[in-house]
């Protein structure tokens, strides 16, 4: 614990040195960057010991490194898997953050902002690290409220101010659905341990469901999955991108982290949770892509694809506690171990997007995708970083993505050869692959429209150049992408152990062993790469011996070509959104001189601020009772205190 | 070990540009024309192969990337697939997600080989090419858990080969839902009509053809071998859930694939010469209806 420890607090000692060093930017960036990241490094360490070295000496969920029984903070192996997400991609964002936010030092609070950071990475190392309530919930609350804070870093604007209240507002329902459900699973109990969680895992099957009820409510909130996830496009988007990489790749996993230790402590939910889970991220996943595909802003079309891999996992978690339910562990800790994966996979490549998004940001100074194009050839590496990121995030071999949904795969289709209700759950497979294929259409168009073709606007964007400072941590990210992806036997035995402790599954020996199967994914990259390098050499041989020309492209005679003519993002998703009509969430607007369509968010728009406009109609009626005047205050506190006399008349109480 | 699977392997990779000129072939009979000949595949490829090439400036690597990864996938999950009826060359368990995915990247890298190039046509292709994939892939996904489902099995070794042929009979129903959903879903991967007019040089009608407008010379022999193997797999497919009834040796379900893919081909030809290519927006329909298709057969064996 104590690398662990120490290390946290060389990151908030870091985000101080950021804060205070202000007058001195060149100085505190270079403080805050070497101290912050080394920080994380650090406190790294012990997570990486256990999750990769030591073997299986874990016994339970609650047995961990921490020194004895009281600990408030302890790292087992499901923190250990959560805090490489946590602090090794934050090492990342904080190597980026800060020549990010260098162009605002002198007009925004730019040291202000360094020391927010790393309170959010220290808290969110607590949530996943916590071992009681109180602590869990303390540091849960205090993630929430910096991540705040860093989304409205330009609350000047509008839609920035917005999008943060809809964030607070969501993130206190989620806190409110949190204190819920330890209030049902405690039960009054004077023991605020985890490990008491645990052993009062018998609260009667209605306790248990609204338990399972209240924490997939206030998780899925945290996490961002459908129906709850629509405060997540807009902070997303307004976020400064470092930040939109944090709260997308790291802030919600810890959602995920939080269903995962439910289950762990809770035990082997009902068959109905698990079919509320699975078609809860089917429904986030085909309807994350969609909308996804309709938006025009670059941030927010990354932020719709978090909704989607969010769903992913869920399909993952939800077909692990079918298993159990079932009685298929080897159903079950296949989806249970995809799940993980993919939470990590999707924190790496998603990150590594919104990185690159922030150059294109910082280089042309806007984020609409069909004014965008031809960037590929003035930002070649974050282009090729992004590549990788998008092959990724499609589920393509060989890299990352792909594994994780290979298994979920596996899990979905082996549902089908199982005994009994749990067949059904097969369908869900050709649900994913659906999102797997909209997936491709959508970043086939942001990566082709963004990075590929000609400018479509020249007049806007031309910033100073900003890759050289930002493009050393997407290539870390864009390593480990393909690290996985090509070699994912090395990380699958933590995977499957985790799994195993996250649903204990009776003859779990021999399902683990069927799960390091990932070895023939390891040889398919490695075959594939072989092909496409010697496809690649003959070609190149080949070419070397014929003529070579340049001409324009192919313009059907027409000579007077320009940037605009090219197809937008617009027009390539028009004919895929309007096959779905009114679901894709594209709104057209209409004047008599002017036509041009809006991507809405369909449950923000049309539920829940129609929904709160009620609630407020409703509020402004009891406006009467709060008059200012004093005396009708002293009489509420005199009926109040009356109620309570005759409470305690009546009730009995001692 | 046996050498069958690898004489399929080769014997397809060999013959694939074959089935283009038959269903051509069959096409232009049912026509009242003489039509190309057969073999003209093999000798456009020789032209290509031969000629130089042209590159627009606007393009990158990625438009030279392109036609080589797509060939290369193809390749790949050719090893995918039991062509002797018996063993796969390359197989594990859930190779039929890999399947899937080895063609998702082909068509992933060939679409932003498109638009690398910055013309509308191209755009307008890709944008049709990603939108039929959208619905070709979920039926697909079907066809291949209606096999998974009647054979118990998640190599697509075993789901289209002998366990297949064991439970045949018995799950006959499925099975020939599942293989005419999974011919419709061939017709769209493949871009023939009514999907797609491989013949139409009208810019408005095309998805494949307009994608690779700006292919030229050893690229675009890539890119015409490319969907000549995919037609071979994808009637590989299909005519090994007709053939797998019959339990024969390894080289006769070979032979019997053979003589398979010859009928493929005329059926494609013969559906070629009967029907008009369906509007754009339309599609979506004939693969959702293929879903379906494949969605009662599941439903058969689920029961």
């Amino acid at each position: 614990m104590i690398p662990f420890a120490s290390g946290l607090g060389l990151i908030l000692l870091g985000g101080l040195a950021a804060y205070g060093l202000d007058r001195r930017p060149v100085l505190a960036d270079r403080v805050f960057q070497w101290i912050a990241v080394a920080g994380c490094l650090l406190a790294l360490a012990p997570a990486l010991s256990l999750l990769f070295g030591g073997g299986g000496g874990v016994g339970g969920p609650v047995d961990s490194i921490p020194a004895g029984p009281d600990a408030l903070f302890g790292i087992d192996l499901l923190s250990a898997w959560f805090l490489p997400i946590v602090l090794g991609v934050g090492a990342t964002i904080v190597a980026y953050g800060v020549p990010y936010l260098g162009p605002e030092r002198g007009h925004r609070r730019v040291g202000l902002a360094h020391l927010v950071l790393a309170v959010l990475l220290v808290a969110l190392s607590g949530v996943v690290t916590a071992r009681t309530i109180v602590a869990f919930l303390a540091s849960w609350e205090v993630m929430a409220v910096a991540a705040w804070l860093l989304v409205i870093f330009e609350h000047e604007k509008r839609d920035t101010w917005d999008a943060g209240m809809v964030y607070l507002v969501l993130t206190h329902a989620c806190t409110l659905a949190l204190i819920g459900m330890f209030a049902v699973w405690q039960g009054g109990h004077a023991d605020w341990r985890f490990a008491q969680l645990a052993r009062s895992a018998s609260i009667g099957p209605v306790a248990t469901g609204l338990v399972l009820t209240l924490g997939l409510v206030g998780f899925g909130i945290k996490a961002g999955a459908f129906p709850f996830h629509f405060w997540l496009p807009g902070a997303h988007a307004a976020a400064p991108s470092h930040v939109s990489a944090l709260l997308s790749g790291i802030m919600l996993k810890v959602g995920i982290y939080g269903l995962c230790r439910m289950l762990a402590l809770l035990g082997p939910p009902p068959a109905w949770w698990g079919w509320i889970v699975l078609l809860m991220g089917l429904a986030s996943s085909v309807l994350g892509v969609l909308w996804a595909l309709a938006q025009h802003d670059l941030k927010r079309l990354l932020a719709y694809h978090s909704v989607e891999n969010i769903g992913i996992i869920l399909m993952g978690l939800g077909l692990g506690a079918l298993g159990t339910a079932y009685h298929q562990p080897t159903i079950a800790l296949i989806g249970v171990a995809g799940a993980l994966l993919h939470t990590l996979n999707h924190a790496l490549f998603k990150s590594l997007l919104f990185l690159g998004a922030g150059v294109v940001v910082r280089e042309t100074g806007h984020r609409e995708i069909d004014r965008l194009g031809g960037l590929g050839r003035r930002i070649p590496r974050t282009a090729l970083a992004f590549l990788v990121g998008s092959i990724a995030i499609v589920g393509l071999p060989p890299l990352n993505g792909f594994v994780s949904e290979w298994l979920i795969f596996r899990g979905l289709l082996g549902a089908g050869l199982a005994s009994g209700g749990l067949r059904v759950a097969v369908v869900v497979a050709a649900g994913l692959a659906l999102t797997g294929a909209l997936a491709l259409a959508c970043f086939s168009k942001l990566f082709g429209v963004v990075f590929l073709g000609t400018p479509r606007d020249p007049s806007a964007g031309h910033r100073a150049p900003a890759e050289s400072a930002l493009i050393a941590p997407q290539a870390v990210l864009a390593a480990c992408c393909i690290v996985i992806g090509v070699a994912p036997g090395w990380i699958a035995p933590p995977v499957a152990r985790i799994a195993g402790l996250i649903l204990p599954q009776p003859e779990g020996g021999a399902a683990l062993g069927s799960l390091g199967s990932a070895l023939p994914l390891s040889a398919l990259a490695a075959v594939l790469l072989l092909l496409i390098g010697l496809g690649w050499s003959a070609r190149q041989w080949t070419l070397a011996r014929r003529p070579q020309r340049s001409s324009a492209t192919w313009g059907c005679a027409y000579t007077r070509a320009t940037g605009r003519m090219q197809y937008t993002a617009s027009s390539y998703a028009s004919p895929l959104l309007a096959a779905f009509g009114p679901m894709s969430g594209i709104q057209q607007v209409r004047t008599r001189a002017s036509f041009h369509t809006r991507a809405i968010e369909p449950i923000l728009d049309l539920l829940a601020r129609p929904l709160w406009s009620r609630v407020v109609a409703a509020a402004v009626r009891l406006r009467p009772l709060q008059a200012g005047a004093m005396r009708w205050y002293l009489l509420y506190a005199i009926l109040c205190l009356l109620g309570l006399l005759l409470y305690l008349q009546f009730a009995g109480l001692p | 070990m046996t050498f069958t699977p690898v004489l399929g392997l080769l014997a397809v990779l060999l013959l694939a540009p074959a089935l283009p000129g038959i269903a051509n072939r069959v096409k232009s009979a049912l026509t009242g024309r003489r039509g190309a000949p057969m073999l003209q595949l093999y000798a456009d490829l020789g032209k290509s192969w031969r000629k130089g090439v042209v590159y627009s400036p606007t393009t990158t690597i990625l438009f030279r990337l392109g036609p080589v990864v797509l060939v290369c996938t193809a390749l790949l999950a050719a090893g995918l697939v039991p062509l002797d009826g018996t063993t796969s060359p390359i197989r594990f368990t859930g190779d039929l997600v890999a399947f899937a995915g080895l063609l998702a990247l082909g068509r992933f890298m060939l679409v932003l080989a498109a638009l690398d190039t910055g013309s509308s046509f191209e755009g307008m292709g890709a944008s049709r090419e990603v939108t039929f994939a959208v619905f070709a892939e979920p039926a697909l996904f079907l066809c291949f858990t209606v096999f998974v489902v009647a054979t118990g099995d998640l190599r697509l070794q075993d789901m289209l080969g002998q366990p297949l042929a064991h439970t045949w009979l018995a799950t006959a129903p499925s099975l020939l839902l599942g293989a005419a959903s999974l011919f419709i879903v061939s017709l769209a991967e493949t871009n023939r009509v009514p999907i797609d007019d491989p013949l139409t040089h009208l810019e408005l009608t095309m998805v494949h053809e307009v994608m690779v407008l700006d292919h030229s010379g050893p690229d675009l022999a890539l890119i015409l071998y490319a969907s000549a193997l995919k037609m071979a797999l994808f009637g590989s497919l299909v005519v090994r859930v007709f053939v797998a009834g019959a339990m024969v040796s390894a080289p006769m379900a070979l032979g019997l694939l053979l003589i398979g893919l010859v009928v493929y081909a005329m059926a494609v030809g013969v559906v070629e010469s009967v029907m008009a290519r369906l509007r754009m927006n339309h599609v979506p329909q004939l693969l959702v209806a293929a879903s379906a298709t494949a969605g009662f057969g599941l439903i058969l064996l689920l029961r």
